[in-house]
């Protein structure tokens, strides 16, 4: 009697167990949390967080008419790009997650999405803007980022209609994957604008010095300086153009400036540097996602975290969001249902309207340009959010 | 007069990475240890100057000094009980074990202060104008108190019964123990001078370079090559090895571009390595 009143509860207890299970959403993400990318594993982490709190705090997906908790599982691959491989390969097969929220960057995107698409599992790319990762045919990969293209066009717009007619433009480029990408885009777009290159160059990846190369820059005498690379370099050029005594009518620099630390670490110097990105807290969209919209977003990342969200923040939270929207549209869990509906969606959202090419990048947002006036980001394109007028 | 610029800024250049590379050069030449904790340790002194500028508003050049002392503290320490067990075996030992202590202390470091870059933002310091050069007062200011540093540790070393003592052990160990000194000690001692050394490192170039526990490799690639190029455990080499590196580099991303500057001071270090082991001002047999 004892032992079968025992079974019973046993088996309840299981029922219940199984129950809970199904009612799980299980997203797995591989992120560099160690080694030289930790910065934006960690920020992409955050995004993610915050994304599944606030839904869970909701009730969960809906999905039919029941609503699924999510829960998160990350790996960290240690900034090690064949160690996300395997690492998506391990969640996929043996954490039995039901979707991918892509590692950081274009490279390790790529090399994980032939994983995803082997198991036919929907997979979310927060970070890859390179057209590369998306024209290989694969059809469970999603990207948020607009081509490189889509950031500088809009700085050469800008710059055209500030500069003078043939302007002299100088780039200098960080030797490093994204950002001579970038600076090649910025010079196919300066150009096409009649623009002068009278200095394109690239610096090695690590350089601590930039002093001999300015002079040079300076002798050039540009109108228009840009400058390309990750937060420290652009914090050690915009310093080292101090002291060179070098300036010009318009300063870029792309991707830095994005980042607070920019503006903490060299003060007054950031005044008037204008830099493009995919997103900004200052931006004001509205949205049918979770978050309703760019401030209410930026007010629940300010409440959990105590700091203002960056790009590589919200594009986190954007992953969630456009999953989130595609399982509901579906009503399924289903991994080819939900697949259909993210290459058919045309959502709003916190971050701008989402909607993917045929490829799977998304094509539905312009990323804005802002300019640094007074210690503070102002977005200054596209018109329809932009804060203000470039000075 | 672009080149009298850029022969100006690798000046500033040399005597900034003199000031990187002086502790890794006594350490190495001394107690015969490859540190590769040295460049992490330049990033905690940087870490040091941060918060004693942002918290008590101290000079970073104030501050160095107690985050010396502490510095010195901390590198005794680990000598006494770490290293120590250690030093009779193979430098590949030794250097393994340094290897692990620094990915230790480099992940403490993210997880302690993220790896966010920052910087200590001293009030605007406009570079000074002299007949069309510019100068950059910070640099320069640095560069003095590196130099100062540097001199100041050669008076050390040379001036009184602890340096003498030192440069025993480094000529002959055995020697040294038969005349009397105390060599575990004297490790002791010039391990926690290196690391003081690195520390004041750190404090000094706060206000120049953006700090964070990434940027701890390029500060050991830079000691190395300075030490190679001016001699192990000599100061004033130190100096001359710094100085020679400031000017290869700036020159070469002047005249050959700035991909180049890397590539360069490389291609020197290769160059010392095959032709002149004790470099410039080392002296023949304690390469």
């Amino acid at each position: 009697m004892k032992l079968r009143i025992l079974t019973a509860l046993l088996s309840l207890s299981l029922l219940a167990g199984t129950a809970g299970a199904q009612a799980v959403i299980r997203i797995g993400a591989p992120l560099p949390m160690t080694g030289g990318l930790s910065p934006e594993g960690q920020r992409l982490k955050q995004g993610h967080d915050l994304w599944a709190e606030t839904v869970n705090k909701a009730g969960g997906i809906l999905v039919g008419r029941n609503r699924h908790k999510v829960e998160m599982v990350y790996a960290d691959y240690q900034s090690n790009t064949p160690r996300a491989v395997q690492l998506a390969d391990k969640l996929i097969t043996q954490d039995k997650v039901d979707y991918i929220f892509s590692p950081f960057g274009s490279g390790a995107t790529k090399a994980v999405s032939a994983v995803t698409e082997k198991n036919e599992v929907p997979n979310i790319a927060a970070t890859a803007s390179s057209v590369e990762v998306f024209n290989q045919g694969h059809k469970y990969i999603f990207g948020l980022f607009t081509p490189n293209d889509s950031l500088t066009e809009p700085l050469a717009e800008l710059a055209r209609a500030r500069l003078p007619a043939g302007a002299r433009v100088a780039v200098l480029a960080r030797n490093d994957l994204f950002p001579s990408a970038l600076a090649a885009e910025l010079e196919k777009s300066a150009r096409k604008r009649g623009f002068q290159l009278v200095y394109n160059e690239k610096y090695a990846i690590g350089a601590m010095d930039h002093s001999g190369t300015l002079v040079q820059v300076k002798a050039a005498r540009p109108d228009w300086l840009v400058v390309t690379g990750y937060t420290n370099d652009v914090i050690l050029v915009r310093k080292q153009m101090q002291d060179a005594g070098l300036s010009a009518a318009l300063v870029t620099m792309v991707i830095g400036p994005s980042y607070r630390e920019f503006t903490e670490s060299i003060g007054a110097l950031a005044e008037g540097v204008t830099s493009a990105v995919w997103w900004h807290p200052v931006a004001r969209y509205t949205g049918q996602d979770v978050f309703g919209s760019t401030e209410k977003y930026v007010a629940a990342f300010r409440q959990k975290y105590g700091t203002d969200p960056d790009y590589a923040n919200a594009v986190g939270s954007l992953a969630g969001s456009v999953l989130q929207a595609a399982i509901e549209k579906a009503g399924t869990t289903e991994r080819k249902a939900v697949r259909d509906q993210l290459a058919r969606m045309n959502l709003n959202t916190f971050f701008g309207p989402v909607a993917f090419d045929a490829n799977g990048m998304v094509n539905s947002y312009v990323p804005p340009v802002f300019q640094i006036q007074g210690g503070r980001s102002v977005v200054v394109y596209p018109a329809s959010i932009a804060t203000g007028t470039l000075k | 007069m672009a080149l009298a610029q850029v022969l100006l800024n690798g000046l500033l250049l040399g005597g900034i990475y003199a000031c990187i590379g002086a502790g890794f050069s006594i350490v190495w030449g001394v107690v015969n240890i490859i540190n590769i904790l040295h460049g992490s340790f330049i990033v905690l002194g940087a870490y040091g100057a941060f918060f004693a500028h942002q918290h008590l508003g101290l000079h970073p050049f104030m501050a160095m000094l107690p985050l010396a002392g502490l510095g010195y503290l901390l590198g005794q320490g680990l000598q006494r009980h770490l290293i120590r067990h250690v030093m009779a075996a193979k430098v590949l030992v030794t250097l393994t074990l340094t290897f692990g202590l620094n990915l230790l202390l480099n992940n403490l470091m993210i997880y302690a202060f993220s790896a966010d870059f920052r910087k200590v933002v001293l009030p605007n310091q406009e570079p000074l104008v002299l007949a069309g050069l510019t100068l950059p007062m910070d640099r320069l200011l640095s560069m003095l108190a590196a130099a100062g540093v540097v001199l100041a540790t050669h008076l050390l070393v040379t001036r009184t019964m602890l340096g003498r003592s030192i440069v025993a052990v480094r000529m002959d160990p055995q020697a040294a123990t038969l005349m009397g000194v105390d060599v575990d000690r004297t490790f002791a001692i010039t391990f926690g001078l290196g690391t003081a050394l690195a520390i004041v490192a750190g404090a000094i170039l706060s206000p120049i370079f953006p700090i964070s526990p990434t940027a701890a490799d390029s500060y050991l690639g830079k000691a190395f090559i300075v030490c190679v190029l001016g001699g192990l455990g000599s100061l004033p080499g130190v100096l001359a090895g710094g100085i020679v590196l400031g000017l290869v580099e700036s020159l070469g991303a002047f005249y050959l571009g700035p991909d180049h500057s890397l590539t360069l001071s490389f291609g020197l270090l290769l160059l010392f390595l095959l032709l002149r082991p004790q470099g410039l001002l080392g002296r023949k047999g304690f390469e």
